[in-house]
């Protein structure tokens, strides 16, 4: 009938020593301990309140005794909540959780670290009835600039131990409004009028507009995703990208991270643009100049900037399964970065590559037109990246070309001369077959146009003197276990002669490379 | 069987189970029946006579009482709510009736049978009286003492009255009638039925007769302020410069650069600033005194206490502020400043402001009492206090985010938690009041216990300094409100009435008056001078815990545990509206210095601003014809970071402040 039952009466009896508690008695005092029990909880409930609490703690309970003049319970004082277990098996069991604690660990233990002195922190909950957005106060409305970028702010003592988000309100002027508009408008519909062009100009030059720098890089951001098949939006947007780096008055640093996908997606992504027509390597080139002119302008800044960009780039590179276009894209990213990237990270892996590369330039091996073509823009890509390398390593060691250099160089002249005579047919011979993939070649860009045109001009030249496709399959057995190749596998490092280089590179690339390369040197080679 | 044999043994049965009524109504119709000579029915007569003999079957109580429940809830809904009110008062003394014979078993069980029904109006008088098992323990609680002494008194209209009636009769239920006879006064009133929440008697089950109430609350109240008084002074100033200037409503903040007002202020060729400066001073002049006419100015009032006199320079002080004071009303809400209590280990139990925000205590369970002072502290209080400033909001953020360790000054004696603590209105002493029974009086000068005065014998709950200072009352355990003057290690008076703890105290802004408020779930008001009771608020539904008189003296405000806030009206003790909105307890009520706005901290972590003029108007008027509702505007609910409200106090200026303790885990 009461909550207490009779037992529970006889079991504290027998805890205390009265082993003969009649069961009549046990039935009587079990009502009275349980009114008890709850008088005492009445009271402890008033502590608590006053004690300006809701939850109840054993220190309420002991006051509560000491109102009722009774001797409080020791043991369970203790700041924290009780922590209460449920016992197996039961549902309405519970238990605290009280574990034997060795006295020896107690004593041995450090010293636990010293409370927190009780302070007083002022600050404003309202100004006039209205909450101000500081951390203090709860955040009340949402974000409304849709590209803010949110930093945490970290308060350093645990006084307010939440980190708290700063609801930022983004007010826009009207005029800057209708800018926006009008901009985005001119992006997304008539990128080849006159007047988008003076638009970039103004993006690029007008001060004021670095209240809408997070709106553009949103909707940069935003077009990039939805329209990877429209180019000529992408070169837009592109180019609207240039002009907002360009500004001297916008500060962009705070929204490289919303920009770099979208330029990075432009480089290596796997198709862009829709028809074959599509002059996406361009693109791509233009973006591989941005990527770079922000790594330069934002690296020291961000000092994993540019790691982060050529570690994406380089998984793109060394990845075979990526397409073509996409492992053309990173390489002139790579390349763009400055010779020293290419140094680094493209050289060392040319040998592997190129032999990957090989059969897809080939007719035999790759039937499909599109696709070869690919190839061979990737490898002329390749050669332009080598080649700036190797160009830029002749200028800053000039006439540094030893003799023993010379002499390999010579002995292996010989051996490269016939290895570029080989090559030369199968240009030819592809020239030949192929016309209309020489048309295609011949109107290549300008960046990529120069090596290639010259190797197929050459091999053209070359063309009628030289032995027929038969010899082909040879090039497999390039001559990889000579001194160039090792030189190429050490190309990071920073002894490595240039002259090796060349060596090794003229034994991949043939003449072609020859072109990077001023005649004052070149004449040392020759 | 004989028929007097019947008489006679219905006589008994009806002796025997004190029904006086009923035994009178039927000695008097026997006279009639004798008289007239007619038989009664010996069927009839027979089955009394069964219920006589079969005793007082605790199934009876059982069977009777669920039986008029349902009849009840089955009535038509126009009377339901009436005839359902009485219900919870038979459900009531059937539970103790049981108790009481000592079918201890049965009571419980007929407890747990119907006690759903009452969960939600009664639940902490249930809760009471889930714990009484035996006989004993009846006599013992004195809430149910006073219950099985005093009649409820219950209006019901005609009809309901007359269907109740017919149903008890035609079913014979003798067990319900009887108690309903016992403890239910019906108060019949001609018309249609009253929907329950207009009754604030229907709510509460007060152990005090409510007759007693109703004699006390007789009483006249001289609720009007202190004649004299520093702001009246100011009110007269102010008008009269408004007089010669023409004010247009227009008020601005009063610019503060400088403070010396000129008293020719008002001449013609007045400098722009000044004129401004001017018509601010002159609306605030004007609104104080519209306030003043709207509310049927009571006569002003003598102070029946010696008052301290005030020195100049504290004169000169307030008068400073007054001019100062930001206008705020539902247009204008305030600015909050909030003082935050962080580390406080859950051991923060009550904190308190000085007027100027300068100066912060805390009470702590380890006994200690902890004074912050915020304006040698950066410019943080500064900019608050210092004269050259009156408009704090400019700076704010710098304010919040300053944080350095703040030393403070910590006063130790007590021997028990500090549950309360009160700065004297010119901040150079401060109150506490512990468990150890004792309050002591600290000196912010020295920097040291005064005096230590004790007279209470339970622990102290609250303390409260007088608006003038010198004097203060003190609330206990021990159930009394005491009266004290800071020379006197004695109590000037013991306010005693009160049937549970008395948990809070707050000074009539004339110092004529105290109202405290009790576990007992009532607000009392008491004499200052005569010690003797004046008014009793009756209508919480748990215990008061927070207490606020508007500045005109005319309202108080009065918080409960279950975060329901109700402004009664003073003279005629009536509740004008409670105001809903708090979902757990209010700590601290603070009225605006106008007395435009309540603002009422809460332990669910909101300061709200309620808008009082329009409660209070609006309710005036639509009292009679509406129910009520909510009628009052909650105008603003300021939301903190996991922080409840621990104390609020309106500044001179009318600026807010707020404390409490951060609590991770709310």
């Amino acid at each position: 009938m009461s909550i207490v039952p009779k037992e529970s009466i006889e079991v504290i009896a027998q805890s205390i020593g009265i082993n003969n508690l009649s069961s009549d008695a046990a039935l009587a005092l079990a009502p009275d301990v349980e009114y008890r029990v709850r008088e005492i909880m009445q009271e402890a409930i008033k502590c608590m309140r006053h004690s300006k609490r809701t939850t109840l703690t054993t220190d309420d309970v002991d006051s509560a005794l000491s109102l009722r003049n009774v001797e409080p319970i020791y043991g369970f004082a203790s700041g924290d909540p009780l922590r209460f277990k449920r016992a197996v098996g039961r549902k309405d069991l519970f238990y605290i959780d009280d574990k034997e604690v060795d006295l020896k660990d107690v004593i041995e233990a450090p010293l636990p670290k010293a409370p927190l002195d009780t302070a007083v922190v002022v600050h404003w909950l309202a100004i006039e009835g209205v909450q101000p957005a500081i951390p203090e106060n709860v955040a009340m409305e949402a974000i409304v600039a849709p590209a803010d970028n949110k930093r945490l702010e970290h308060r350093k003592e645990d006084a307010l131990p939440v980190d708290i988000k700063l609801p930022v309100k983004h007010v826009l002027s009207k005029e800057l409004q209708l800018y926006f508009d009008k901009i985005t408008e001119l992006t997304t519909n008539r990128s080849d009028s006159v007047l988008f062009k003076e638009a970039l100009s103004s993006l690029a030059t007008d001060s004021g507009l670095h209240p809408l720098v997070p709106y553009f890089s949103y909707f940069i951001a935003e077009e990039v995703t939805r329209n990877l098949s429209d180019l000529s939006l992408l070169v837009a947007l592109m180019r609207v990208v240039q002009s907002l780096l360009r500004n001297p008055h916008i500060h962009i640093e705070p929204y490289l991270h919303q920009l770099m996908p979208s330029i990075i997606t432009c480089l290596v992504a796997k198709r862009l643009g829709h028809r074959l027509a599509d002059d996406h390597w361009e693109l791509r080139d233009f973006s591989a100049t941005l990527v770079a002119s922000i790594c330069r302008r934002f690296g020291h800044v961000y000092h994993n900037l540019q790691t982060r960009v050529t570690k994406t780039l380089l998984n793109a590179f060394l990845d075979p399964t990526k397409a073509m276009t996409q492992h053309y894209g990173a390489i002139q990213g790579l390349s763009a970065l400055g010779a020293n990237v290419v140094r680094l990270l493209i050289l060392p892996n040319l040998e592997p590559y190129l032999k990957l590369l090989e059969p897809e330039m080939l007719l035999e091996k790759q039937k499909n037109e599109v696709k070869r073509n690919e190839a061979w823009r990737v490898y002329g890509a390749l050669m332009c990246a080598a080649g700036n390398c190797v160009y830029e390593r002749l200028k800053m060691l000039p006439g540094l070309l030893s003799r023993p250099n010379r002499q390999i160089w010579r002995a292996n002249s010989g051996l490269d001369l016939t290895i570029s005579n080989k090559r030369k047919p199968s240009n030819s011979d592809l020239l030949g077959h192929q016309p209309p993939l020489k048309k295609l070649a011949t109107a290549a860009p300008a960046a990529v146009s120069i090596p290639t045109k010259k190797d197929i001009s050459a091999a053209v030249q070359a063309g009628g003197a030289a032995t027929i496709s038969g010899q082909l399959p040879s090039r497999r057995e390039w001559p990889t276990g000579g001194d160039g190749s090792r030189a190429l596998t050490v190309a990071w490092k920073e002894e490595v002669d240039a002259g090796d280089l060349l060596c090794s590179l003229f034994e991949l690339f043939g003449e072609g490379i020859l072109s990077f390369i001023q005649p004052p040197e070149l004449s040392l080679f020759l | 069987m004989d028929e007097e044999e019947i008489d006679k043994a219905v006589m008994a049965y009806l002796r025997k189970k004190g029904f006086k009524e009923a035994e009178r109504v039927l000695q008097e119709e026997q006279n009639r029946v004798s008289s007239v000579g007619s038989r009664s029915d010996p069927e009839i007569a027979k089955q009394i006579l069964t219920f006589a003999e079969s005793g007082d079957g605790p199934l009876r109580y059982h069977e009777g009482y669920s039986k008029l429940r349902t009849w009840s809830y089955s009535s038509l809904d126009l009377y339901k709510d009436e005839l359902l009110r009485v219900l919870y008062p038979v459900f009531i003394h059937c539970f103790m009736d049981l108790v009481a014979k000592g079918y201890v078993q049965e009571a419980r069980r007929f407890f747990n049978c119907f006690r759903d029904d009452h969960e939600m109006m009664h639940k902490r008088d249930l809760q009471k009286f889930e714990g009484i098992l035996t006989p004993s323990h009846l006599e013992e609680m004195e809430f149910a003492c006073a219950l099985r002494q005093s009649k409820v008194n219950i209006k019901l209209c005609q009809y309901s009255y007359e269907l109740l009636l017919q149903y008890l009769q035609k079913t014979q239920s003798l067990t319900m009638l009887g108690i309903i006879n016992e403890h239910i006064n019906f108060k019949v009133s001609p018309g249609h039925p009253s929907s329950i929440s207009d009754d604030a008697d229907a709510v509460s089950l007060i152990g005090s007769s409510q007759d007693i109430a109703k004699q006390v609350n007789q009483k006249e109240v001289h609720w009007g302020l202190l004649e004299d008084s520093i702001e009246e002074r100011f009110e007269k100033h102010g008008g009269l410069l408004s007089d010669s200037e023409k004010v247009d409503g227009e008020n601005k903040e009063a610019d503060g650069e400088d403070k010396k007002r000129p008293v020719e202020g008002n001449k013609q060729g007045a400098s722009a600033k000044k004129m401004k400066k001017d018509k601010v001073v002159g609306a605030v002049g004007k609104n104080v005194r519209s306030e003043t006419t709207t509310v049927s100015v009571a006569p002003r009032v003598k102070p029946e206490l010696k008052l301290p006199v005030m020195p100049p320079d504290e004169e000169q002080s307030i008068l400073e502020d007054l001019r100062n004071r930001v206008q705020i009303s539902s247009l204008a809400l305030p600015s909050v400043s909030f003082y935050t209590f962080i580390n406080t280990h859950n051991g923060l139990n009550c904190s308190a402001v000085s007027h100027d925000g300068a100066l912060v205590a805390g009470g702590f369970s380890d006994s200690s009492l902890k004074v912050w002072d915020m304006s040698k502290i950066g410019q943080q209080a500064g900019s608050i206090n210092t004269q050259g400033e009156n408009e704090p909001s400019l700076n704010g953020h710098v304010l919040g985010s300053d944080e350095r360790k703040q030393p403070y000054t910590l006063f130790q004696g007590h021997a028990g938690p500090v549950y309360a603590a009160s700065f004297s209105p010119r901040g150079d002493y401060i109150l506490s009041s512990s468990s150890d029974a004792t309050i002591r009086l600290w000196s912010n000068k020295l920097n040291a216990n005064l005096v230590c005065y004790k007279g209470h014998n339970y622990p102290v709950w609250d303390v409260q300094f007088s608006p003038v200072g010198h004097y203060f009352a003190s609330s206990s355990h021990d159930r009394t409100a005491r009266i004290w003057s800071m020379d006197r290690i004695q109590p000037l008076r013991i306010m005693a009435g009160h049937l549970s703890d008395v948990d809070c105290v707050q000074w009539h802004p004339n110092c004529n008056y105290i109202a405290t408020g009790s576990s007992d779930k009532t607000v009392r008001l008491w004499d200052v001078h005569s010690g003797e009771c004046v008014r009793i608020f009756i209508g919480h539904r748990s215990m008061v815990l927070s207490l606020a008189m508007s500045p005109d003296g005319r309202y108080m405000a009065s918080g409960d545990e279950d975060g329901s806030i109700m402004m009664w009206d003073l003279s005629t003790g009536r509740c004008i509206t409670p105001l809903v909105g708090h979902t757990s307890c209010v700590w601290s009520l603070a009225f605006s210095c106008e007395g435009t706005l309540l603002a009422s901290g809460s332990a669910d972590c909101t300061v709200k601003l309620w808008d009082v003029t329009a409660s209070t108007k609006i309710s005036k008027t639509e009292e009679s014809r509406s129910g009520s509702g909510s009628r009052l505007r909650s105008l603003k609910t300021l939301p903190t970071k996991s922080t409840p409200v621990y104390n609020l106090r309106f500044s001179r200026r009318n600026l807010l402040f707020a404390t409490g303790a951060l609590s991770k885990g709310v």
